[in-house]
């Protein structure tokens, strides 16, 4: 349980959120030419780091808004939260 | 013409806390991100939508609540005609907003169940279900959130000083409204 700071409404707790998985996956920009294990890659390899990590978030009991977090997954410290289409705040 | 049954049949009382279904309330989401979608609302109704997150705008008539950045939920402040369920306020809208490609105009009337609580154990009943902190919203006329209450999603506004109006789909209502019975009784 811990608290989450939405970009458009503010702080709630975290029951109201989902996780969505990995942020800034870019999908190739010619899927046809890519071999089925470089697609592979793109689709289903994600990195699972214990550590700093780049996640997309969906506010859904609230605005049902997605947007980005940067969080440590080894202690759940949220160390940024930026909205869809912004660049990442720290590296 | 449009038979009108209530969600829930009773109207429930405790020491400081009375539960009762509003309706028939219209009840209208609006949709939209331009600022022409902004204004021409305005124009239309006499009644600005909140920009500021979980705020709310009242009129006469109207009362808009902020949901997210590009939503809202319109809502009469004062009970409707039982005998029709056409809007002259949708259709305004429908001819300014949704025919000029500006937003999108939903009937949702039916699909939400208002609930009215007055009295000032209404927090202390919310903080038995909901995991969020009610401490600056109850002193705030006005504002509004998007929540849980008892696993539900639930549309809260503040409408006055120990007046709550909740907002709840209704095919959860009879149960998010036994909850608040058998929760409050327990107070």
């Amino acid at each position: 349980m811990f608290i989450i700071n939405c970009p458009y409404c503010g702080e709630r707790e975290q029951s109201e959120f989902k996780a969505g998985g990995e942020a800034h996956i870019v999908r190739p920009k010619q899927p046809t030419e890519l071999s089925d294990d470089e697609w592979a890659e793109y689709l289903f390899m994600r990195k699972n780091i214990k550590g700093i990590q780049f996640e997309r978030w969906v506010h859904t009991h609230g605005c049902r808004k997605w947007f980005n977090m940067i969080r440590d997954t080894s202690n759940d410290e949220i160390k940024a939260v930026y909205k869809m289409g912004d660049k990442p705040p720290i590296k | 013409m449009l038979n009108y049954i209530n969600a829930i049949t009773e109207e429930k009382s405790y020491s400081g806390l009375q539960m009762k279904e509003i309706k028939p309330v219209m009840k209208l989401i609006v949709r939209g991100k331009k600022r022409e979608f902004l204004s021409a609302i305005g124009k239309s109704l006499n009644l600005l939508l909140p920009t500021e997150a979980n705020t709310s705008t009242r009129s006469e008539k109207l009362t808009a609540l902020w949901l997210s950045p590009d939503e809202w939920i319109i809502y009469s402040n004062k009970i409707s005609d039982t005998d029709n369920n056409n809007y002259e306020i949708e259709n305004l809208l429908t001819k300014n907003i949704t025919k000029t490609n500006l937003g999108a105009i939903t009937d949702v009337t039916d699909q939400f169940v208002l609930i009215n609580l007055k009295g000032d154990k209404i927090f202390d009943l919310f903080q038995t279900g909901s995991p969020f902190n009610f401490n600056n919203f109850r002193n705030k006329k006005g504002s509004v959130i998007q929540t849980i209450l008892a696993k539900i999603d639930v549309i809260i506004h503040n409408e006055n000083q120990n007046e709550i109006n909740l907002f709840v789909r209704r095919s959860f209502s009879h149960h998010l409204f036994s909850w608040m019975n058998d929760s409050a009784s327990r107070l």
